[in-house]
């Protein structure tokens, strides 16, 4: 039983119909497919992180995208228009030297470029020594792009139910059954449902289905707002990421310009964006690309991020038997989401943890053994 | 079509003729035209093509949200051409042209046509996957909408903070009566009008209409309200936050301001929005000619333009009927009026690059160029469903209305129901009085929240608001065939009912896979229609199938407007004019600007280390504290121990977090016996001040502590190297001699004859040195006195640049380089600071658990054996070829002993002196580098600094 | 979202600092590791009522303590963290 119809819940039942066998698997959705955190994102694939286990374990789900659309039939359009972190003091251009040179250990395509560069690759930056936030090169990651986020959701879906997975929307879970320290069922909106495994792939919403089955979470839910203009001519190719700034940029098929910043500053539930966002996000984007300013904002909109203390998800098994947990995602679930699932369905199938999540038990926070993808903080994208 | 006569209501002036280009050509209108009525009076009928299949299109609501009539004005994208004036000399260009507006790409459109279904970007390209980025840029010609700049304009976007009783959103007639009606209470009140004047539908309509309209502006006018035309509110946020977008006379007299974002704390808020007229969806609907009835009127009767020749209307309402007459007395061949509530029907419209006739659905064919549609209205609720409001369909009106409103938000006028204009000046009245009473009890309510506030008397009087019902209307939606339903997306009902046959069969998923609604008009006009196509598709009635979820803006809003005036919040020290005067190099270190170095770093590294030096230090965090539990205070904040420094000492603290990790570091010094003067890193000061007072406030109590921040009320100057003793002994009569003031003492004294100038004695640099803390008027004062005097002693200012060499050469870490976010004190070789034995310090069972742990990395000096080779910072130190092992933290050449220095982090098993390390270097290769026994490289036994 | 200080009245939301949901601090002397990792890194994160620790940073530099409802953002109540009794 999976509980969250988004990109992780529906990628595990894939991947357990297709790799394991096990088609006797259900997905449960409170709403409709891809209605959370899967929808709401800016769609942005990458994996030049900062530890080696990170950048293994991205690496991976970039791998697992770019087969992808042909290994569902459907075109999901990952598009690998390359990803360009700019570095606007001396702090970050080290943090990026420091991430480029663990990339190029793990075989990740990731590399500290000069301000020219980077000017080359978007003329609209603004590369004057003059800004507060003057632009002194980048990181600039090739393989990384954006992808179509509802058509991975959808070609998930269609896959998984073609192998015989059961897919019920408009369904919430609204208890777990334990007995002894073991799962037993699952109590729904819809009717109980008897099932000695649960996976929580939840993001927004972990804390309150692990709290069903008696487990404490790391995790603080956080708004997450982004924001798109209407559309313009193709002429951004690059997406574009200021951490200093806490904004990125980049431009859809469709050519409206994405962008996003990091989580809300307070903690809740609630996902009616703010003013605030947009303005910030605007006064960014300009700080950026001055000549922008009549483009104009056509929606903004919010989702939930679920963050832990050491910026790194929480995956595998929990004191409950056959309680498994895929959350703690923060802002950066839809990246993984081919390598989550593909990785849960491997725990659950055979009970055994992939070595590629081993680091991300929930046991490393009471044994005090954080993830050092804390230390390249900021905004992470 | 052609310019009519004057009409009673026209808003053009016919003695301001203007003159603007179109496609290359200059065209003419009038003061007062629309970029789209100027056009249509010139006989112009396409504006655009449509995104995907790039059929013509014409005007359909001539109003700001007419999907067909984006343009783009002096290279601005996206502009609004049915609510953009004309001015003169304006550029206006199509947008959507491929390969121009006049030729007709009617094989484009076969070649095209074949995949353009729903969602077939999906289901096509995927093979061979190599070829992906190919068919990418083929579909990059589907996007649409203008080109983005690329040269910023010159014109300023502004941003304006009010605080208004009750703000009103439209101002029609019943957004005018409320408005007036809350003035009339002795509130004050914002009134927000979308388009160029108040009058809502007033401003097309006949006689009686137009005298209305001239009595409500009329007591607009005598009265007190602020009223905002060309202005659209875009949200309301949490807490009656509401944001309006004020587009024309933002420029004020200077007219530079292209746009406001005017932000209102509004204690209520009326939502007057009136209603949007909604399109039928039947075969032929796109093509340019078929409108509907208020953008006829709108045509006729405020830009006197005909807009056809021979008229076919196809009517369920009042303004058909309008409609029709406007067009009759203007000498518009009405050929026919269906009666939709009849029965009778359009079933298709016929034309290629515009209407020829329609099939009627008595079969007969009737040949026009005309066809007005009047088949029903939407409530834009965005903004009442921004604040918490529900849309419920109402089957029997035909349209969705909203309820649940929250306290602080109502609704007045068509938005509500329909009336005459008597009973929806009325409800616009009664709201209007009813808001003035709620902002007043929530103006009471917030002044009761501020302590020693006047609170006003509220006056509970209760206001009857009369009901306003939507009137009985047919449900008119989809007609026999299919037409366009969402026309910027070029989504037909066709597209929507296959996107249900495919599974996306609720409003949500189908609205992603089709697109639809997502436009630049986000809806307004489409998304009835499009969620009466998924309905008809999944057999459920509207009701079931629901809406989307409403999301701000209610339109769209520039990134300059959002942005407002560009604000760099820059923080100087005193002394940063003078450094820009010699030819510092700025470094924007966090809020400061600092000079990174003046010049020539390595010789401000040999003046500090064989003469003297002065570095601006006054971004340090420094904090006053007094009291007598400071010491109680700072041995909870720091892992160090405080109760016995005695007064005239200073300390090096090093402060952790709960989890361990190094967070500051700093020097203290006791300047009295309940006076200290603390200082913490640039960028770590906010956090510290925050960290003390949550100690202060949340976990201690009882302690008797007063916290100052006086970061910006001092100038910090350090004077550094061997003949500072000399140098500052020459501006102060304060004792300098190493017995009377020795290392890591504290005395308070005159310096160039400022009083209260804190001095310490203390070391980063590694040399003798003398950190200065000046009252921050007399900073410039003692830096240029300090530079006077020390002339013949080779005094000279160094940067931070030097000083990271200085400090390298010494071994002194910097927190966030030498530590990063899971750094704990140990690892950072602070082990020795650590007072394990006190009873309670922020950190401490983590430190004292990392004493039992062999887990972690430590920092270790470090020397690439080949002493010209210098690792960059970040260098990974590996074994076996990749298998990570630390990194470089700090590296540089040292100018002092000639040779390449470091500074590391690396696993437990490589921290014994002399062990040799492989690290890798960016770009390849690799060198080799020996671990050393001490952070320091130039002096280790510190005797330098105690000279 | 207004936040209603007790000192400064009703004030916009950016004006605070969102710290903490109010965790009480273990014992230092004899906190266990998992009690104190409790601490450090476990949350209730309800949605619905929390309790939480805010600063008014912008304003008169107090702790303190609102009562919100996480689903909509709506503060019932705030007080001076100096005046809460000791947790």
């Amino acid at each position: 039983m999976i509980v969250g119809g988004g990109v992780h819940g529906l990628a595990t039942a894939y991947y357990l119909a297709r790799n394991h066998g096990l088609t006797n698997v259900a997905v449960l959705e409170q709403s409709y497919l891809g209605s959370g955190g899967s929808g709401r994102n800016t769609a942005i694939i990458r994996s030049n992180y900062l530890t080696p286990e990170g950048v293994r374990f991205y690496d991976r789900s970039v791998k697992l995208y770019e087969e992808l659309s042909t290994d569902l039939n459907f075109n999901v359009m990952f598009s690998q228009r390359g990803h360009l972190t700019l570095a606007h003091n001396d702090a970050s251009l080290r943090t990026m030297r420091w991430r480029a040179e663990v990339n190029a250990l793990q075989g990740v395509d990731s590399d500290v470029i000069g301000a020219a560069e980077v000017g080359r690759l978007v003329p609209q930056l603004d590369l004057s020594d003059t800004a507060h936030h003057p632009i002194l090169g980048g990181l600039y990651h090739p393989p990384g792009g954006i992808i179509r986020h509802d058509a991975v959701v959808w070609g998930y879906a269609r896959a998984a139910d073609a192998l015989g997975v059961h897919l019920h929307q408009g369904t919430e879970v609204t208890g777990i059954d334990v007995e002894g320290d073991a799962v037993r069922g699952v109590q729904t909106s819809r009717g109980p449902i008897s099932t000695p495994v649960v996976v929580n792939c939840t993001a927004g919403w972990a804390t309150l289905i692990a709290d069903m089955a008696g487990v404490r979470l790391p995790i603080t839910t956080f708004p997450l707002q982004a924001a798109v203009t209407e559309p313009v001519r193709p002429f951004l190719k690059t997406v574009v990421v200021s951490g200093s700034l806490h904004v990125y940029v980049s431009q859809t098929a469709r050519g409206e310009l994405v962008f996003g910043a990091a989580v809300d500053p307070f903690p809740s539930y609630s996902m009616r964006g703010s003013l605030q966002f947009t303005e910030s996000v605007a006064g960014h984007v300009l700080e950026l690309m001055p000549a922008l300013a009549p483009l104009r904002v056509l929606r903004q909109w919010a989702g939930l991020c679920d963050m832990t203390p050491d910026f790194s998800p929480v995956m595998g098994v929990t004191p409950v038997d056959g309680f498994y947990l895929d959350v703690g995602w923060g802002t950066y679930g839809f990246k993984a989401g081919p390598v989550a699932g593909e990785t849960m369905a491997e725990l659950v199938a055979t009970g055994k943890t992939p070595e590629l999540i081993a680091g991300f038990d929930l046991a490393r926070f009471a044994e005090g053994r954080l993830v050092g993808e804390r230390g390249a903080a900021a905004v992470g994208h | 079509m052609t310019r009519l006569q004057p009409q009673p209501g026209e808003v053009i002036d016919r003695d301001r003729p203007i003159r603007f280009r179109w496609v290359g050509r200059d065209h003419q209108g009038y003061a007062g035209d629309t970029i789209a009525s100027a056009l249509a009076a010139a006989g112009v009928r396409v504006f655009g093509r449509s995104m995907k299949y790039h059929r013509p299109r014409g005007l359909l609501s001539a109003d700001f949200h007419d999907p067909n009539c984006m343009v783009t004005v002096d290279g601005e994208p996206n502009v609004r051409g049915a609510h953009r004036l004309v001015r003169a000399g304006m550029d206006v260009r199509p947008q959507d042209t491929w390969p121009s507006l006049r030729f007709d790409v009617k094989a484009a459109n076969q070649l095209v046509g074949r995949f353009l279904g729903p969602g077939f970007y999906y289901k096509t390209f995927m093979r061979p996957a190599r070829l992906w980025p190919a068919y990418e840029a083929v579909l990059g010609r589907f996007s649409h909408g203008g080109h983005a700049p690329s040269e910023p304009a010159p014109e300023r976007y502004d941003h304006r903070y009010v605080h208004p009783d009750v703000l009103v959103a439209g101002g029609g007639p019943a957004g005018m009566a409320a408005a007036a009606a809350a003035a009339g209470a002795g509130v004050s009140v914002l009134l927000v009008e979308e388009e160029q004047e108040l009058g809502g539908h007033l401003r097309w309509g006949g006689p009686d209409d137009l005298a209305a309209l001239r009595d409500l502006r009329a007591a607009m006018a005598a009265g007190s309200v602020e009223v905002l035309t060309d202005s659209v509110v875009t949200g309301r946020y949490d807490g009656n936050w509401v944001s309006v977008l004020q587009r024309a006379g933002a420029g004020g007299a200077t007219g530079t301001v292209r746009e406001r974002m005017v932000k209102a704390r509004a204690k209520h808020l009326v939502v007057a929005a009136g209603l949007i007229e909604r399109p039928y969806v039947v075969g032929g609907n796109d093509l340019p000619g078929v409108m509907l009835s208020t953008a006829v009127r709108r045509l006729v009767n405020l830009y006197a333009v005909r807009p056809g020749d021979r008229a076919v209307v196809l009517s369920a309402n009042a303004s058909g009927a309008a409609a029709a007459d406007d067009l009759s007395r203007v000498g518009v061949d009405v050929v026919r009026v269906l009666d939709a509530r009849a029965g009778e029907d359009i079933t298709r419209i016929r034309g290629r690059s515009g209407v020829q006739a329609v099939e009627c659905s008595d079969g007969t064919v009737v040949e026009c160029d005309l066809v007005v549609t009047a088949v029903g209205w939407t409530a834009p609720l965005t903004l009442l469903t921004l604040a918490g409001g529900r849309a419920t369909y109402r089957a029997d009106a035909a349209r969705f209305v909203a309820t649940g409103l929250p306290d602080d938000v109502s609704a007045a006028g068509g938005l509500v129901g329909d009336g005459t204009l008597e009973q929806l000046i009325e409800h616009g009245r009664a709201v209007g009085r009813d808001a003035a009473r709620r902002a007043m009890r929530v103006a009471s309510v917030l002044a009761a929240g501020v302590p020693g506030a006047a609170v006003p008397a509220v006056h509970d009087g209760h206001v009857d608001v009369p009901a306003l019902q939507p009137a009985p209307h047919p449900e008119l939606f989809l007609g026999a065939t299919d037409g366009i339903v969402d026309y910027s997306e070029d989504v037909s009902a066709k597209d929507l009912r296959a996107a249900v046959r495919e599974g996306y069969d609720s409003i949500e998923l189908a609205k992603r896979y089709t697109t639809a609604t997502m436009g630049p008009a986000q809806g307004k006009l489409e998304a009835v229609n499009s969620i009466a196509a998924v309905a008809a598709a999944t057999g459920a009635d509207l009701a079931a199938t629901g809406t989307t979820t409403g999301r701000p803006p209610y339109v769209p809003v520039s990134l300059g407007a959002l942005a407002g005036r560009s604000h760099s919040l820059l923080r100087r020290s005193p002394v940063q004019g003078w450094h820009d005067a010699h030819g510092a190099v700025p470094l924007y270190a966090g809020a400061w600007i600092r000079p990174d170095h003046y010049g020539d770093p390595v010789a401000e590294v040999r003046a500090v280390r064989e003469a003297v030096g002065l570095i601006d230090v006054t971004p340090l965090g420094k904090f006053d504290l007094r009291g007598a539990d400071v010491p109680s205070l700072l041995e909870l904040l720091y892992v160090n121990r405080w109760r016995k420094l005695d007064v005239g000492s200073v300390r090096y603290g090093v402060m952790c977090a709960e989890d361990g990790v190094v967070l500051d570091d700093g020097v203290t010094g006791r300047l009295g016996p309940e006076h200290y003067l603390m200082t913490t890193t640039s960028s770590g000061a906010d956090a510290a001040h925050d960290w003390m007072e949550r100690w202060l406030q949340t976990q201690r109590r009882d302690l008797q502590v007063h916290v100052t921040p006086v970061t910006a009320n001092y100038a910090s100057i350090n004077v550094a190297g061997p003949r500072s003793r000399e140098l500052l002994a020459r501006l102060t009569s304060l004792d300098l001699s190493a017995s009377a003031f020795g290392y890591m003492r504290v005395r308070t004294g005159r310096v160039a004859d400022v009083e209260d100038c804190v001095v310490w004695r203390i070391g980063f640099t590694g040399e003798l040195s003398f950190e200065v803390h000046v009252p921050a008027g007399y900073g410039l004062h003692v830096w240029e006195a300090l530079l006077d005097a020390g002339a013949d002693v080779g005094v000279r200012p160094f940067g931070v640049e030097a000083q990271r060499i200085l400090r390298l050469e010494k071994g002194h870490l910097i927190v966030g380089q030498d530590t990063d976010g899971l750094t704990q004190a140990y690892g950072a070789g602070l082990g020795w600071a650590v007072k394990a034995d006190k009873p309670d310090f922020a950190g401490k069972p983590e430190l004292a658990w990392q004493l039992m742990r062999e887990d972690y990395l430590h920092l270790v000096g470090l020397q690439p054996v080949d002493g010209t080779a210098v690792p960059p910072e970040a260098s990974q130190i590996v074994e076996d070829g990749t298998r990570i092992v630390g990194r470089i933290t700090s590296s540089r050449m040292s100018p002092t002993l000639g040779r390449s220095v470091c500074l590391a982090m690396v696993a437990p098993h490589l921290t014994a002196a002399g062990t040799t390390v492989t690290v890798r270097l960016p770009g390849g290769g690799s060198l080799q580098a020996r671990v050393m026994p001490q952070h320091a490289h130039v002096d280790p036994e510190g005797v330098k600094l105690r000279a | 979202m207004l936040i209603p200080c007790p000192l400064c009245g009703p004030r916009d939301a950016l004006e605070f600092r969102f710290v903490d949901e109010t965790v009480r601090r273990p014992e230092p002397q004899s906190a266990s590791p998992e009690q104190w990792r409790s601490y450090l890194y476990l949350r209730a994160n309800r949605a619905g009522a929390v309790t939480e620790l805010w600063l008014h940073r912008s304003g008169c530099r107090q702790y303190v303590v609102v009562e919100r409802d996480s689903l909509t953002n709506t503060v019932t109540a705030a007080r001076l963290a100096r005046k809460e009794a000791v947790s």
